[in-house]
């Protein structure tokens, strides 16, 4: 066997077995013998650890568990050491016992990040901020989608959750948008390969509809070693086009060499509604303070009322995770394998997701100089009955229509003897939810492999070469059907869609690296590569509109069938070059080129950008203050290129059915004249500082990004025959600051406390847009409610909506019968917040840790169409006051007078509502919030030595557990003592694209109280 | 922050490395071999990017198909409701709202629903499919001809809404395109119209488009009674605004035939493939959004009209025929009589309902009106009081233009001869507003011209039935039939009791055409408002 070839691959095992020389020789003096065991903030054993007996040669490591044995005198002090912990020195004190706790160091010195192409580097060398998130963070307090439980851990990351209940896509922005026509979502990347994170269709309108899954929530946590998020330009560059939104980069685990281990996971959660509308429980179903048994109002006569009707109709879901991760390995060959099972119920009856993750890893040293490094992750997913959301008739609209003074349990049997719905009112579009429930249903099911395949060469000991190849494939099939007697969606018999999608994505590359030493002074390490990503999709199904046997879903039983099929696909060729050279190891400089040619782009298809970056260790420069432990200033520029999605570049025709022979029209959108690649350049600067032995640490980062040459379609005059025109436009610059501080308070052999401080501001400036464009809606218009627009010298995310007519003076103005009168549409809010705070802690205490997570965002607003319906139903709780009339409002009628006109509640809020339609100014909240977002207590059960179990740890988690605050309405209605409280949660939005910043009939987020059980073996 | 002076070094040293053999030549070797191996790769990029399942280029086989479109287009659909049933619908009191949500009924002129359902599809639905033919097929062929007709019919319902709109520069790609005045574009309908009814004279025999003529199959004979019919419509449009003109153009009309016959009604059909297709009234009427208005149960009931079981369907719960006002608030609609299933829907031909008031069956291949022939009697009665010559006395015409409604609606024989001589004038509609008749006019024949102008109009008006747009644009000229004033209006500048006479341009317009619009504004009667008249309206 050869030590020091798999040595090299396993830089941990060398550590090992020279340590164990070291200790071997050292047996002679004589001392006493201590035995302990590390462990991590966790709990868990950390093997490989170094433990040195202060100011000798005497030292060991740990083992696979974290248990260590080493003599020394009573009297000795014990360094432990490891890369990525803090160091702690421990004095024996005559103990022949001596645990220890290592805390997870952010601040960590030696820490080595995967950065761009799964390149590692030095944390220290780098001349651009990253913020390493530890796998252990993800797996306690759990969600479907992983990618939710990110929120307020990461400076600079918005998180927003489509709301579609388990398994609907996350939209994830790293320092604020920056794309109009394209997506803002950050790019998730894989041991170095990216994987597919397409959102699919998702709700861009607040009539809504139901959001597809994305790919990133397939990623299943418990397989996660650690995620570095890479924010700006400068650290993503590499990965071109993709990455300009940022790069979330997972490293999985691996098997390690030594005895079989196994980790065993098994969660329980319950999840309750977190935040629902406040409803009024005085006044009953009727119209003009009369009772009326069939009116959809609760406008009615003093009535008995439901308090709970609405809460009463989610359920408490229990969701569980197990999952099993195996490890074994040789020296030379290493496999790691798990199985994940995640049963998840939403809080919608009849709302689940189920999915299957196997995943195996194998890697293996083949000769001195080749290692190879292969994956497969297979996973099977299966969502039934994803709640629609929006204005239409899915079951949340449904049931918040509900009149306060019925008894949905009345409405349980939801048809009559004949079959047909049984309802309290007579809707055109709303149903009993009950009906929807049991009377319609959607599916789907994704199978997906993912599979990498790498290989290594040492051409040198300096030189390497590496060839990846990754493809990530699924198939998805959706199947939705509306029984016969469905409002809105069926046709006779029914309605019946099915569609299979097929995705692929492959990637190749291979990247040459190097590193030397030039001199005593300088080093220098650099890479080279090329590479080629490829991405289809396809899509063909049908719609029956109409089935010939009555609920038999099926195509075969299509009355009128309509075909889709939908095809594109798209290669990127690139080749790279990125070079670093140090100088005594404080000072770094980076520069990186990258040309990519692009399918979607005209010939040459050709693109070319760049990025540079400096950084400067003073600490290691100069003498510096005993107090100060690191200071670094860093600084970077950098650019990237951005493509555009297929089929851009043709003036083409579609064919759709209909008619007698089908119709043929021209594409309402005009091809670009000469389409350009969208730029966005971005400038950063940053200091680390830290202090009182790297007690205290302070992260600060500038940034300052303009994307210029934005690949959009932007609307045009009809009248020219296009409804919009693709175009290269518009600068939008984002600057923003992100901060982190770190810190550990009380740090003993007793107790421990880590607490880190995250805070992110980022201002959106939308520069230029194009010289004959004044604003262009992000999703088509205002819709029923508000709608984001983007406007020259606006902000992305600026809301715009009907609001209250105002005179010259800024009065309100009313008209004759006292109500408000409309104004012209404009700008009522920002969907994004001002910035965003998160303040992470972790205390160990003996066998306990106990981990708090507050976060909050202040600022950014949000409108509701859902209040809007509350409020012309008169079911929302502010609708009691005024309700008897007199309501003279602080307003001017259109000739300038004072108003003089009382009115009473009903006219107020059906006036501004309109229901469906409603005038958005009036229904904008503040979105500023903070919330208790995680918390748990874990407790290390102590488990005797030849035990079978290795550790044992036990779990309390909960995850938004309250709101510390929640903002208000923005509007202060004259005459009105109550203040309208926000009364959904932000974190919540009809779909993960870009349209956001409105709630209609969203699905209420949750509250998540579980139990988590690790067992190591 | 970054020392200079260690840059240099700093830059120097790699200059020094890039000097240093191995790594240089190796790399550099990789780097441009790599470049070679992508930039060879590209050749296949044309192809890739090409869609498959998109038409670039267009054959014979394919025209049909997109005057299809643009047929299919200028009738609104699959927009049908926020294109037509929510506005010109209503305004022509076929109809009135049941639904709160709803505001136009009350004169809330939604922007978006115009915008998306109604000017869109002139624009980016007709245009763009009637230029690709004229671009392909020259001057002189009868497939031309027939792109200049539906051109002139799909503006007249788009200039009718807004008054001034893009037309002479409609369809060529710019920035901004300019807006023309009604006059203007009124001429040039008539030119047109008459140019490509010259070419069709020619190519009587021809079968323009006859696999995707939806609504004529390409008879050539019946598009030209079709655009001479259109011709003698906007002729007695803008009969107020230019009466010689207005004479001229009616007289040259008639003598080049007009829609004459039952057979001649032109019709629009589709297979109804899917919901999207399909005649838009059976798409929307399940809804249960919109019932008979007040104004047609008083005019239906009152003069015992046989088309009511036809145009209507009995009220789910109390089996009779029953309309509600226009114009009715929430806390009104909430009122029993004013319920969905207290009044009545659109007839079984459209919608059949299968129980409950929430079941229905939408018959989507039912055929949608386009022109009927009765409304060529109507206009040519009206010309007669006017003094024109439209070959035949104005009772006469009055009475012609009854029958063939009637017999369009299945109605022949005595019971029609009975209802043309009807002395029963409209009633009451027992609705929640308690309102009075809306006028006092019978069916036969009257002695004065005001109530035979009021007679034509109403006849008109009924014979019109479901085509909302041409009701309500020759209510504003005519102000004829009498209608009832909205009960409420949210809309400041047409109070109730006033009359809406346009629609203001709209806002989707304002931030992708802003010159032009306001430009536009300029040749209107007045300020951009609802209550300014449009060019044609006199009154």
């Amino acid at each position: 066997m050869n030590l020091i070839g798999s040595a090299r691959f396993g830089g941990k095992l060398l550590m090992l077995l020279v340590l164990c020389l070291f200790t071997f020789s050292a047996v002679v003096a004589q001392d006493i013998a201590i035995k302990g065991k590390v462990t991590d903030g966790g709990g868990m054993g950390i093997p490989g650890v170094n433990v040195l007996v202060k100011g000798t040669t005497k030292g060991t490591t740990t083992d696979i568990e974290g248990t260590y044995e080493v003599s020394a005198s009573s009297n000795a002090t014990l360094v432990f050491s490891f890369i990525g912990y803090e160091t702690r020195e421990v004095s024996v004190g005559g103990k022949s016992v001596v645990d220890v706790t290592l805390s997870d160091n952010v601040t960590a010195l030696n820490e080595v990040v995967v950065t761009a192409m799964g390149i590692e580097r030095s944390a220290k060398s780098l001349t651009y901020s990253t913020q390493k998130i530890d796998g252990k963070q993800l797996t306690d307090v759990r969600d479907a989608n992983f990618v939710n439980t990110l929120s307020g851990k990461v400076a600079g990351l918005v998180v927003t959750q489509g709301s579609s209940g388990p398994g609907s896509a996350t939209r994830v922005v790293l320092r604020g948008n920056r794309s109009i026509g394209g997506s803002n979502n950050a790019l998730f990347v894989v041991d170095g390969v990216p994987i597919d994170n397409s959102v699919g269709s998702q709700v861009g309108s607040d009539f809504g509809g139901r959001n597809r899954s994305d790919g990133a929530a397939n990623i299943n946590p418990d397989d996660i070693e650690s995620m570095n998020v890479l924010k700006g330009a400068a650290a993503s560059a590499l990965y071109g086009s993709r990455a300009a939104n940022g790069v979330i980069m997972i490293t999985t685990k691996k098997g390690k060499a030594g005895k079989v281990s196994a980790d065993i996971n098994s969660g329980v959660v319950v999840e309750t509604p977190f935040l629902l509308p406040s409803f009024q429980n005085t006044y009953g179903q009727g119209a003009g303070g009369k009772s009326e048994t069939n009116s959809a109002s609760s406008w009615g006569a003093p009535a008995t009322t439901f308090p709970n009707n609405i809460r009463d109709f989610y359920r408490d879901a229990v969701s569980t995770n197990n999952s099993i991760g195996v490890s074994t390995g040789s020296e030379k060959t290493q496999t790691y394998l798990s199985y994940t099972h995640n049963g998840n119920q939403g809080i919608i009856p009849n709302n689940t997701l189920q999915r299957h993750t196997m995943n195996l890893r194998i890697n293996s040293q083949v000769t001195k100089r080749l290692s190879v490094d292969g994956k497969i992750t297979y996973v099977n997913q299966d969502i039934n009955n994803k709640p629609y959301s929006g204005e239409n008739s899915g079951p949340i609209m449904n049931l918040l229509k509900l009149p306060r003074s019925v008894d949905l349990n009345q409405y349980k049997d939801y048809q009559d003897e004949n079959g047909n719905p049984t309802y309290w009112a007579s809707s055109s579009i709303y149903m009993n939810p009950h009906w929807t429930l049991n009377k319609t249903f959607s599916s789907e099911r994704r199978d997906r492999s993912t599979i990498l395949g790498s290989a290594k060469y040492d051409i040198t000991d300096w030189l390497n070469v590496q060839g990846r190849i990754s493809y990530d494939t699924y198939v998805d099939e959706y199947r939705n059907g509306w029984s016969d007697k469905t409002l809105l969606y069926a046709a006779r018999g029914g309605n019946y869609e099915h569609f299979i999608g097929k995705r692929l994505e492959r990637n190749l590359d291979l990247i040459i690296s190097g590193n030397n030493k030039i001199s005593e002074d300088f080093s220098v390490t650099y890479n080279v590569g090329a590479g080629q990503t490829y991405q289809r999709y396809g899509e063909t199904g049908g719609i029956a509109t109409g089935l010939s046997v009555t609920n038999k879903f099926d195509l075969n039983f299509a009355t009128n069938l309509t075909r889709v099929a939908t095809f594109n696909e798209k290669e990127v060729q690139y080749v790279f070059g990125t070079a670093s050279v140090s100088f005594r190891d404080y000072l770094t400089v980076d520069a990186s080129v990258r040309n990519d040619w692009s399918s979607t782009l005209p010939a040459p298809h050709s693109y070319l950008y760049s990025a540079f970056g400096a950084n400067f260790i003073l600490s290691d420069a100069v003498q510096l203050p005993q107090w100060i432990s690191f200071a670094k200033v860093r600084g970077s520029w950098a650019q990237v290129g951005n493509d555009t999605s297929p089929y851009q570049l043709d003036q083409s025709y579609t064919y759709a059915p209909g008619g007698l022979i089908g119709y043929v029209s021209r594409g309402v959108t005009r091809v670009a004249d000469n389409l350009k690649p969208e730029i966005s350049s971005s400038t950063e600067f940053g200091v680390d500082f830290r202090i009182l032995n790297n007690r205290l640490g302070l992260d600060v980062t500038y940034y300052n990004s303009n994307t210029v040459n934005q690949l959009l379609s932007l609307s045009l005059a009809t009248a020219s025959g296009f409804s919009s025109q693709f175009i290269n436009a518009g600068k939008i610059n984002n600057e923003g600051v992100e901060i982190v501080l770190s810190g550990s308070p009380v740090r003993n052999d007793n107790i421990s406390w880590e607490t880190a401080l995250n805070f992110a501001r980022n201002v959106n400036t939308i520069i230029e847009l194009h010289p004959d464009i004044e604003k262009a809606y992000i999703s088509g218009g205002i819709g029923r409610t508000a709608g984001p627009v983007v406007s020259k010298g606006g902000s992305y995310g600026d809301m715009y909506g009907y609001t209250w007519l105002r005179d010259a003076q800024g009065r309100y103005v009313v008209g004759a019968n006292g109500a408000p009168l409309v104004g012209p549409e404009g700008k009522i809010g920002n969907f994004n917040p001002k910035f965003t705070l998160g303040w992470n802690n972790t205390v160990n205490y003996k066998n306990f840790v106990l981990s708090v997570l507050v976060d909050g965002r202040v600022g950014g607003t949000m409108t509701s169409g859902t209040e809007a319906n509350l409020a012309y139903d008169g079911t929302a709780d502010y609708t009691t006051e005024h309700r008897d009339g007199g309501w003279v409002l602080d307003a001017v009628t259109a000739e300038g007078q004072q108003n003089n006109v009382a009115i009473n509640a009903e006219t107020f809020w059906q006036t501004v509502s309109q229901g469906r339609y409603s005038w958005g100014e009036f229904f904008t909240y503040s979105t500023t919030n903070f919330r208790l977002r995680e918390l748990s207590v874990g407790y290390n059960i102590p488990v005797p030595e030849s035990f079978f179990f290795k550790n044992m740890r036990l779990s309390l988690t909960a995850r938004n557990l309250f709101f510390l605050y929640r903002g208000y309405a923005k509007m202060d209605i004259p005459g009105m003592s109550t203040k309208r409280k926000l009364s959904f949660d932000p974190d919540m939005s009809l779909g993960a694209g870009n349209y956001q910043g409105v709630d209609y009939g969203n699905l209420p987020s949750t509250r998540t109280v579980g139990l988590n059980l690790k067992l190591g073996f | 922050m970054i020392n200079p002076k260690l840059f240099k070094r700093n830059i120097e040293v790699i200059m020094k490395i890039n000097q240093s053999s191995i790594i240089n030549k190796s790399a550099t070797a990789l780097f441009i071999g790599l470049l070679g191996f992508s930039t060879s790769c590209t050749d296949d990029f044309k192809k890739m990017n090409t869609n498959p399942t998109a038409i670039i280029e267009l054959t014979n086989n394919e025209y049909p198909a997109v005057f299809s479109r643009a047929l299919a287009a200028g009738s609104y659909h699959p927009s049908f409701q926020t294109a037509q049933n929510l506005f010109a619908d209503l305004y022509a009191q076929y109809y009135a709202t049941t639904t709160g949500n709803f505001q136009s009924d009350r004169f809330f002129m939604h922007m978006g629903w115009a915008a998306g359902s109604h000017w869109n599809p002139i624009y980016t639905g007709v245009v763009p499919q009637l230029m690709t033919v004229m671009d392909n097929f020259d001057a002189n062929t009868p497939e031309n001809a027939l792109a200049n007709i539906w051109w002139a019919f799909s503006f007249s319902r788009l200039t009718d809404y807004y008054g001034p709109v893009p037309y002479f520069d409609a369809g060529i790609p710019a920035r901004g395109v300019k807006y023309d005045s009604q006059e203007a574009i009124y001429d040039d309908f008539f030119k047109r119209v008459t140019a490509a009814v010259a070419v069709l004279e020619q190519h009587k025999s021809a079968k323009p488009f006859a696999t995707g003529d939806i609504i004529y199959k390409g008879d050539v004979n019946k598009w030209i009674k079709f655009a001479n019919t259109f011709r003698l419509r906007c002729a007695l449009r803008i009969s107020k605004a230019d009466p010689a003109r207005a004479k001229a153009e009616a007289e040259a009309a008639v003598k080049a035939g007009i829609l004459e016959i039952g057979a001649d009604n032109a019709m629009m059909v589709r297979t109804a493939i899917n919901s999207g297709d399909g005649n838009g009234i059976s798409r929307i009427a399940g809804w249960g959004e919109f019932r008979m208005s007040a104004t047609m149960e008083s005019i239906l009931k009152g003069y015992n009209d046989p088309r009511m079981v036809e145009f209507f369907q009995p009220a789910f719960n109390t089996g009779t025929y029953e309309g509600l006002r226009n114009g009715l608030n929430p806390a009104q609609l909430a009122l029993p009589l004013n319920l969905n299933d207290n009044n009545s829907n659109v007839g079984a031909r459209w919608i059949r309902n299968t129980g409950a008031g929430s079941g229905w069956e939408n018959l989507y291949a039912v055929p949608a009106s386009i022109m009927h022939t009765s409304e060529a009697y109507f206009l040519r009665a009206e010309g007669a009081l006017n003094g024109w010559d439209m070959n035949g006395e104005a009772k006469d015409l009055y009475e012609q233009g009854i029958r063939l409604s009637m017999e369009q609606w299945g109605f022949t024989g005595d019971a029609v001869e009975k209802y043309i001589q009807g002395t029963t004038p409209p009633v009451a509609p027992g609705d929640a507003m308690n309102s009075a008749p809306v006028t006092t006019i019978p069916v036969k024949w009257g002695a004065s011209e005001a109530i035979q102008r009021e007679q034509i109009g109403t006849q008109k008006w009924l014979a019109l039935f479901p085509d909302g747009f041409e009701a309500w644009a020759e209510y504003r000229r005519s102000r004829f039939p009498k209608l009832y004033p909205v009960v409420n209006s949210v809309n400041e500048d047409v109070p109730a009791g006033q009359v809406l006479r346009r629609f203001p341009f709209l806002d989707a317009e304002k931030n992708t055409n802003k010159p032009a619009v306001d430009a536009a504004v300029s040749l209107l009667n007045g300020e951009d408002k609802a209550s300014t008249p449009l060019w044609w309206d006199k009154n």
